[in-house]
């Protein structure tokens, strides 16, 4: 039964545009190391790349064409029906 | 772009900026990777580039622009980092940096872009990274511009 009183903090919007602008390069930064590590993580503990795709929710061609080549060799993604 | 006006060492900076942004396993070349790589080279050094002081400022740019929105390094867990280089291309910031450097050297009735065109040209962002984190680093730019 969920708490009616919880309440989630959003995150607030500096008021400086200069700084929110900035924070909106850092954040896509973030997502991208964060998904590369993820991705990494996710392979490294035996998941597909099928499997990978979906909690993406992108298609399996694209995560592959994006990560694939740089994981080659660090044996990864190399679990048993993981094509 | 005409690179063939460029100067090897202009040449070579724009590949060293490539290997900045490889080393450092990010995803595009920008102009923040032109500015470390001129900071490696004595000639701007003696000007006043200082590779660590600007690394340093780069860092804690980032680090605000995301506190700034909620975002910060807590926890015990591996904290998130550049991972295994992707093949990074030239992105807007450091396509832009290049133009303002053609600018540069067509102002100062220059034939050839040098490495000194490409500072003119990374020093010319009014917003964006790199100005920023100049702030933070407090390096004055107009002065630094007028030494170059």
């Amino acid at each position: 039964m969920v708490d009616k009183r919880m309440q989630l903090t959003p995150p607030t919007l500096p008021e400086d545009p200069a700084d929110a602008l900035a924070a909106v390069g850092a954040l896509r930064r973030l997502a991208d190391q964060v998904e590369d590590a993820a991705v990494e993580r996710a392979l490294h503990d035996g998941w597909s790349w099928t499997d990978v795709a979906e909690a993406l929710g992108v298609t399996r061609q694209a995560v592959h064409k994006k990560h694939a080549r740089r994981l080659r060799g660090t044996g990864v993604g190399l679990r048993r029906g993981a094509r | 772009m005409a690179f063939e006006r460029f100067t090897k060492d202009a040449r070579a900076t724009v590949m060293a900026a490539r290997a900045e942004a490889l080393a450092a396993g990010h995803a595009t070349i920008e102009a923040e990777h032109l500015l470390l790589a001129l900071s490696e080279r004595p000639d701007l050094q003696a000007l006043g580039l200082d590779r660590e002081q600007l690394s340093y400022a780069l860092a804690a740019e980032e680090e605000r622009s995301l506190a700034a929105v909620g975002v910060a390094a807590s926890g015990p867990d591996e904290p998130i980092g550049p991972r295994r280089p992707r093949d990074p291309q030239f992105a807007t910031s450091a396509k832009l940096a290049l133009h303002r450097a053609v600018s540069a050297a067509a102002k100062r009735g220059d034939r050839r872009l040098d490495a000194r065109h490409v500072l003119l040209g990374v020093l010319g962002a009014q917003y964006g990274r790199v100005p920023r984190a100049l702030q933070i680093a407090e390096i004055d730019v107009d002065a630094l511009r007028a030494r170059i």
